[in-house]
């Protein structure tokens, strides 16, 4: 079952800003009865996707589509006993997952949208009515000039829209 | 002053290591030093006609000081000082060098080498030898009297116990009581016997002499030594160990217990009724009550917040005996006992904090104390468990372990007992009702004790449902008047939402409410959970740093009855060896304070671990410290921490390690740059023990100088060996946190670190000194420590002193 020794995937993870406190965790499952992701779909259990971390099980964890589906309500953290901080430890395995290639289509047209427009969700003519009649000035152009600049000193771009087994 | 005659006995040990060691050098070498007035070689000097001829030596008045040269000091000593002491010479004027495992075990391979080092070892144990000053013996008084605070089932066992040995006891009780916490458990497991039954007194003719009695009528109250002080708290001690003057305040009962004999007229006449604590506030109580039929004391209490006195004075009127007095005062008293044990026991936490699980808001959600109280046959609901909302008998119950409990926002520990609470109340329940619905909702099932996995055995036979799950929440549907627990069956992978009448919460232990402030008054420390903290958890599990003191019990930490038992058995052993001779004599091995150099700095009663130094006014408007005889342990943490030296240890003055210094290091015979060793007499030493026992060898120019503990070892000391022509130097000592005297090995590590920065200044390799922390086990790690500083120093060069 195990791929690597499971405590190198563990410690790569603890090694991650919001992955620290993964390996305080003993398997009570109070995050996954607090989740509400959990009660309505079978692809997603914080406490499973944990175990598979803490055994290694890193094709598992970073290919599988069950990291991109925590709604990130923190239900979980505020409830576990172990102070496990599990939804940073999510966004943490999803750092790991970008960096790996593995990034559903979803978030590469979010980033997309950013870089180009300066904002995640693109302008419609709808969303121009709707905000006149609730009094809100029309927007302006994002300055897209400037935010290319920050992203691309971060590195965003390069993270965002690598392709899976580039390094 | 007498002249110092120094008689050297060399024991080759049964000749075996005068194959190795040049033993007619050495006595040539021995015999030629100073003060040296008799040499003498056998095969063992600690036993048999060796330890003979020492005795012959000093009742001849031959000699007043001895050295011996015998295997394993720590055991030899002891025998040579006995005979020494018994021959007429104070004990203290000896010095024990273990020429075996420190000289030709380790230097097996280098015989010559390893002769030039035996002479530089006992030149040094003469040299000190010589400026060593008798010690005297004190003594100081042991009153047979013990305190003991808390009556439970561990405070009522060690007060049994010392009673019965001899011992005047006054348990004293805050509550109007006895019981404690376990008396309101209802059954105890793993016996399944009641609650308030305890071990009963043999001594008393009308007791029947089984081994189990219910409390009031064990006879505990009828011990002659044996005073029950309820309704009583502690409010000051002061003394010392062995003579303590503890001021208790004894609250008003408003009943005489003489006159009181529980008729209950009075309270079939109070008009006042309030919630019943005892009985988790199921059920009411007047405001003059006992917690139950046949509790001890057997009299009456008035609740001092609810009962309107003279308003009112109805019990006063009716009661036959005049034993009720309505304008009874507290008071205060003064107790003298030479020990205190505290078993103040432990409490359930208040779960309410768990916002999820809506304790104190759902009146269906309760802990185990409270369920306790329903499955009495006495208790509030007469052993039915029934919803307190609407009091209808529950059907389905939820038992939810770990309820702030192994949880890192509360209480980071695991209780220990709560699963066993849990399997006995499930069993207790599915007894009586067989068709009730019962689940336990659990992290880890833990069943350690004796017989307790039985327990978990017979639960399952009996149908009692277990899910290997922590709920996240509980909810309360309106409409029902249900609760429904979400939880995870991990096992199933399913969220279930179990429908349940009750849920009780198997919530964490935590100490008592008042156990920071008793430890404030008496002076003694607290774990990081808020438990009173033992001394040594392996060794001294009842001892605290003060001596005198013990504890035992919850107070300690959670436990079942029987393990409180033993803790309590055991803290009463120990408190009466501390008391049974009714004096405590010791040596004088203390730290002595020259008046002369001290004066107002705070350093020695801060660092002291045995708060034994007070600083006290001279007169001028200075302060100088002052050492309790009977408080110092003779660590000497305090001499290392003085800036003047002021202050030095009458078992190992400053002189003494000066010469012993010099001596270790006036003879090489290697061709290697010599390095001092200090090691402390406890675990450093044994380190330096074990690899010569195991003849594991390092360069025979490490030469050791045994201290107390590092705590002693001032920068003085260290930059004194360089001076004296060592190349390098190790302080060996304890773990940091195994240090037999508390904070000594990390006292020594902050001062080897000051002087490698003194090194550094002069400009010397700052690596040529060098602080190890080892046990008895890692003699090879002492062994390959001391190879690599020869070899380091040796690469380093010659020490350049200006």
């Amino acid at each position: 079952m195990t791929e690597e020794k499971p405590l190198d995937f563990a410690r790569e993870i603890t090694g991650r800003l919001g992955g620290e406190t993964i390996t305080r965790c003993y398997q009570c499952g109070t995050c996954a009865s607090a989740c509400p992701v959990t009660k309505t779909t079978e692809r997603y259990n914080p406490r499973q996707v944990i175990r598979l971390a803490l055994l290694g099980q890193r094709n598992d964890v970073l290919k599988g589509d069950a990291i991109w589906l925590c709604a990130s309500c923190y239900n979980c953290q505020e409830r576990c006993p172990q102070k496990v901080e599990v939804a940073d430890v999510i966004y943490a395995l999803r750092n790991m997952a970008i960096r790996g290639g593995n990034i559903p289509a979803i978030y590469t047209e979010f980033a997309a949208a950013l870089m180009n427009e300066g904002r995640l969700a693109p302008m419609s003519k709808f969303l121009e009515k709707k905000r006149a009649e609730y009094g809100l000035p029309p927007l302006k152009p994002a300055n897209t000039e400037a935010l290319k600049k920050i992203l691309a000193a971060t590195g965003f771009d390069k993270i965002m829209f690598r392709k899976e087994g580039a390094t | 002053m007498e002249e110092v005659k120094v008689g050297v006995f060399l024991s080759d040990c049964g000749g075996q290591i005068a194959k190795i060691l040049d033993f007619e050098a050495l006595t040539k070498f021995v015999k030629d030093v100073s003060g040296v007035v008799l040499v003498a070689r056998g095969s063992e000097f600690w036993r048999g006609q060796g330890l003979q001829a020492i005795v012959d030596a000093v009742k001849s008045k031959k000699i007043n000081r001895v050295v011996v040269a015998e295997t394993i000091p720590k055991i030899s000593e002891v025998a040579i000082a006995k005979a020494v002491e018994e021959a007429g010479l104070n004990p203290h004027l000896m010095e024990v060098v273990d020429l075996k495992n420190h000289c030709a075990w380790p230097h097996i391979d280098t015989p010559e080498e390893a002769t030039e080092k035996a002479k530089a070892m006992l030149l040094a144990a003469i040299e000190k030898a010589k400026l060593l000053e008798p010690i005297g013996k004190a003594e100081f008084p042991a009153v047979k009297a013990v305190l003991v605070i808390g009556g439970g089932a561990a405070g009522m066992q060690a007060a049994e116990d010392l009673a019965e040995m001899g011992f005047k006891v006054y348990l004293v009780e805050k509550e109007p009581f006895l019981g404690g916490l376990a008396a309101k458990a209802v059954r105890f497991f793993p016996t399944d016997d009641c609650a308030i039954c305890i071990q009963s007194p043999a001594s008393l003719t009308t007791v029947t002499q089984t081994s189990r009695k219910c409390v009031y009528r064990s006879g505990l109250s009828e011990i002659p030594n044996l005073n029950v002080l309820t309704n009583t708290k502690i409010v000051k001690v002061e003394g010392s160990p062995g003579n303590f003057k503890v001021t208790v305040e004894r609250k008003p009962r408003y009943v005489d217990e003489k006159k009181c004999v529980a008729c209950d007229l009075c309270t079939s006449v109070c008009p006042v009724e309030v919630p019943d604590e005892y009985n988790a506030k199921l059920s009411k109580r007047k405001a003059i009550y006992v917690n139950k039929l046949l509790v001890y004391p057997p009299a009456y209490v008035i609740d001092a917040k609810a009962c309107k006195f003279h308003e009112c004075a109805k019990c006063f009127q009716v009661c036959p005996t005049k034993a009720v007095n309505l304008d009874q005062k507290p008071e205060h008293v003064t107790l003298n006992v030479g020990g205190i044990i505290v078993a103040t026991g432990f409490r359930e936490y208040d779960p309410s904090v768990i916002k999820e699980y809506h304790y104190g808001e759902y009146p269906d959600v309760i802990t185990h104390l409270e369920l306790a109280r329903m499955l009495d046959a006495f208790g509030p609901t007469s052993g039915v468990p029934v919803k307190p909302s609407d009091g209808k008998p529950a059907k389905r119950i939820v038992f939810v372990q770990c309820v702030g409990s192994r949880d890192r926002r509360w209480n980071p520990y695991c209780s220990s007992i709560c699963c066993m609470i849990s399997l006995k109340h499930a069993t207790m329940i599915k007894e009586a009702f067989p068709d009730a619905d019962v689940t336990i909702c659990y992290i880890d099932i833990r069943t350690t004790g004796r017989e307790h996995e039985y327990y978990y055995e017979r639960a399952r036979e009996m149908g009692v449902k277990f899910v290997k799950g922590r709920p996240s929440e509980i909810i309360h549907d309106p409409a029902t008047n249900t609760l429904v627990v979400e939880v995870e069956d991990e096992l199933l992978r399913r969220l279930l939402e179990l429908e349940a009448d009750l849920v009780v919460l198997a919530t964490a232990m935590v100490p008592s409410e008042d156990a920071k402030e008793l430890a404030q008054i008496l002076d003694i420390e607290l774990d990081q959970d808020g438990f009173f903290k033992e001394y040594n958890a392996k060794l001294r599990p009842t001892e605290t740093k003060r001596r005198g003191i013990f504890i035992c019990g919850g107070a300690v930490f959670p436990k079942d009855v029987p393990t409180a038992s033993l803790h309590a058995h055991s803290a009463a052993v120990k408190a009466a060896k501390f008391l049974m001779n009714g004096k405590i004599v010791k040596d004088l091995k203390v730290a002595v304070v020259n008046q002369d150099y001290c004066g107002n700095c705070q350093f020695c009663p801060v660092t002291c671990p045995y708060g034994a130094i007070i600083l006290e006014p001279k007169g001028d408007g200075h302060f100088t410290a002052k050492v309790s005889e009977l408080l110092c342990e003779g660590c000497g943490v305090c001499v290392g921490t003085c800036p003047v030296g002021a202050i030095e240890l009458s078992h190992l003055k400053s002189s003494q390690i000066s010469a012993q210094i010099k001596a270790l290091l006036s003879v090489n015979g290697t061709s290697k740059p010599l390095v001092l060793v200090f090691s402390c007499s406890e675990c450093g030493h044994a380190a330096v023990d074990s690899s010569g026992m195991a003849m594991m060898s390092y360069p025979a120019n490490v030469r050791v100088l045994r201290v107390p503990c590092t705590g002693v070892i001032q920068v003085q000391h260290i930059l004194e060996a360089f001076k004296a022509g060592a190349q390098g130097v190790m302080v060996v000592g304890c773990k940091p946190d195994g240090c037999h005297y508390e904070v000594g090995s990390q006292k020594a590590k902050q001062r080897v670190e000051m002087a490698k920065m003194l090194l550094q200044a002069y400009g010397i390799e700052p690596e040529r000194l060098e602080m190890l922390n080892l046990v008895f086990i890692e003699g090879d790690k002492f062994a390959e420590a001391a190879k690599t500083m020869s070899e380091k120093v040796e690469k380093l060069g010659p020490l350049q002193l200006s």
